[in-house]
């Protein structure tokens, strides 16, 4: 649960970050990468990196899949406690949890220190000693194109090939939904307090895929990426597909709250628990999460 | 100044708890007209109005009222039995041992079911209270140095153990999701039958509170003015002190850990009605009904859409009054 907890927190603490509202330059071009190069990251903080890094260390479990769909794993030195995708990354080095250990990060001399945006001063710190630390911090689908681009002209990769790749994967998907009738989804992400449920708002990557997918969010109209909703909301908006990734919850327990007895989705009975990493994070593998997330709505049609 | 009658002040303070109900079921996160909510109370209206009133908006003021009244009646048999008006099952820590009972309860309690956590909480409660207790007594006194201080450190001992029980039930993987509400004391989701259990634990405790007004009376005067009377002290103070804990437990149950209310509401009905148990017991009761209900309504509206927990309004609208209580007695406190 604390795992689950701390990995929903990395998502919604860097819910908080100020996106940058126009594309930035590092989107619009990506010839041949060259180093020394100066990269624009999530803050809109330029960043320059001398030459190709060798000692990579990445925050964010998304990042890190990121660095590894860019075939730079082997350039990968140290990983935060969550990034457990791929299978090899869980063989790295660890830097801590929520809070990166600075200490263990400048032990393993990186030449670059990717991360999503972390508020406890740990970054600065980093900064501070010299460690080129770039913020990477994807929240929606187009982040996620974004951040493949981004990365790739960062470590000296073809990250255009990746954006491109996850961007046909979501485009055919959201082709195949056209076709289909759209269905009201409450997509559930935390209950730990049963009268303010966690659910995903317009900005978060889910929303997105929830839409390619065919769906209609009953949140899209709530404000915030990740937005707090009372039961007495969602029995009014009569969700006709329920899906949860809350922990230690199960469909019957969700059939069985107050009230929820009139809900479309609990009387035929589409509730839906979705595990893993696949619809936790805003990575290279989002094309994935959409094809899943079709398939849920799929199998209730 | 002359006393209001007692019927007439009953009646005041059902009215008073009767618009803080109407008020609470009014509002809500989704607006539904006055006419459409007594058609869904009338069981005759749109399914989806009709759940959001039945099922989710009346038990949850209910419960804000029940809540109310148990702390409102485990604070008057407190102060009236230890002879201290600074004492109420949230400062004496009474509800953060029955706190940790119900964690427990939620946590190892799944065979006993619906009752694993009034259970546990109430054998928390009724630890923690007689610990106090004992603690806190000098001979026939409890100097209520002490006896906050046995409170404070309960309270303490009793979050951490709380706290150590959530992480552990991590590496465990048990559930724990409503763990994290219990501590900051918050009456969300409540239904029927959790509802029932707390309201049978009320009514017991209730009436035996009433049974025993007398000999609180007497007891209030003085342990040896009591057993000039011929009343049995210690085994009334130990009958009230279950009593107070079986309140606590179904306060606890229902809503966690929610401060003051038990301080609050027995002082303003004595100093409308006066010390004796018989007229203050039933009066706390209503007034702490009324003052939670409009507390949780507060909580909802304050930071609308958001909510508040609770706890927080009574925190910072009761934390206050013992402050301006312990102003009034730090001369015989001697603080």
């Amino acid at each position: 649960m604390r795992r689950t907890i701390f990995a929903f927190l990395i998502f919604v603490l860097g819910a908080c970050a100020p996106l940058p509202s126009a594309p930035s330059a590092s989107v619009t071009a990506s010839p041949a990468p060259s180093f020394p190069v100066t990269v624009t990251d999530f803050q809109d903080k330029p960043v320059s990196i001398a030459k190709r890094p060798d000692r990579v260390v990445s925050i964010g479990p998304s990042n890190t899949e990121f660095l590894f769909a860019l075939d730079a794993g082997d350039r990968v030195v140290g990983v935060d406690d969550f990034s457990d995708e791929p299978a090899a990354a869980r063989a790295k080095e660890k830097v801590g949890g929520v809070k990166p250990n600075v200490e263990k990060i400048v032990s393993l001399r990186p030449d670059l220190v990717v991360s999503v945006k972390i508020s406890d001063g740990s970054l600065e710190n980093l900064m501070s000693r010299g460690i080129v630390v770039l913020v990477v911090n994807p929240q929606s689908a187009a982040d996620v194109a974004k951040t493949a681009t981004l990365l790739g002209r960062a470590i000296g990769a073809d990250g255009d090939a990746l954006a491109s790749r996850i961007q046909s994967g979501l485009d055919a998907v959201r082709a195949k939904a056209a076709t289909q009738p759209k269905k009201r989804v409450y997509h559930e992400i935390d209950a730990s307090d049963p009268n303010k449920l966690f659910t995903v708002g317009p900005g978060s990557f889910i929303h997105d895929v929830i839409t390619i997918a065919g769906g209609v969010n009953i949140a899209a109209t709530a404000s915030g990426q990740y937005p707090q909703l009372s039961p007495e909301e969602i029995i009014r908006a009569d969700p006709e597909v329920i899906v949860f990734a809350s922990f230690g919850v199960t469909p019957e327990q969700i059939a069985a709250r107050p009230g929820w007895s009139v809900i479309t989705a609990v009387k035929t009975k589409r509730i839906v628990k979705v595990e893993g990493s696949l619809m936790s994070r805003p990575g290279p593998r989002l094309a994935e999460a959409a094809e899943a997330y079709y398939q849920i709505l799929a199998a209730t049609r | 100044m002359r006393r209001p009658p007692l019927a007439l002040s009953l009646t005041a303070l059902a009215v008073a708890l009767g618009i803080a109900v109407v008020a609470g079921v009014a509002y809500g996160a989704v607006a539904i007209p006055p006419e459409r909510i007594l058609a869904a109370l009338g069981g005759g209206a749109d399914p989806t109005e009709t759940a959001i009133i039945l099922s989710l908006r009346l038990p949850r003021v209910l419960g804000a009222a029940l809540v109310g009244a148990a702390l409102a009646v485990a604070g008057s048999l407190l102060q009236g039995m230890l002879r201290n008006p600074l004492a109420d099952p949230y400062v004496l820590g009474t509800s953060a041992g029955g706190a940790l009972g119900a964690v427990i309860g939620l946590l190892f309690g799944g065979s006993l079911g619906l009752f694993a956590v009034p259970l546990l909480a109430f054998a928390g409660a009724l630890v923690s209270v007689y610990v106090v207790w004992r603690l806190a007594r000098v001979g026939a006194q409890t100097p209520v140095v002490t006896l906050l201080l046995a409170g404070v450190v309960l309270s303490a001992m009793s979050g951490s153990a709380i706290t150590l029980l959530e992480v552990a039930s991590d590496r465990l993987q048990l559930r724990l999701s409503t763990l994290l509400g219990l501590l900051v004391g918050g009456v969300s989701v409540i239904s029927w039958a959790q509802l029932a259990v707390a309201a049978a634990l009320v009514a017991v405790a209730g009436a035996i509170g009433l049974a025993y007004a007398y000999r609180l009376d007497a007891i209030s005067l003085g342990d040896d003015v009591a057993a000039g009377l011929g009343i049995d002290v210690e085994r009334t103070k130990r009958l009230v002190l279950a009593t107070t804990a079986l309140l606590a437990a179904a306060a606890v149950s229902l809503a966690g850990l929610v401060g003051f209310v038990g301080l609050v509401a027995p002082h303003l009905v004595r100093t409308l009605l006066g010390p004796a148990h018989a007229r203050l017991i039933p009066a706390a009761a209503l007034a702490g009904a009324a003052l939670l209900v409009a507390a949780d309504l507060l909580a909802r509206v304050a930071l609308a859409p958001t909510e508040l927990p609770v706890g927080v309004v009574t925190g910072l609208v009761g934390g206050p009054f013992f402050f301006a209580l312990l102003w009034r007695h730090r001369a015989a406190y001697r603080l």
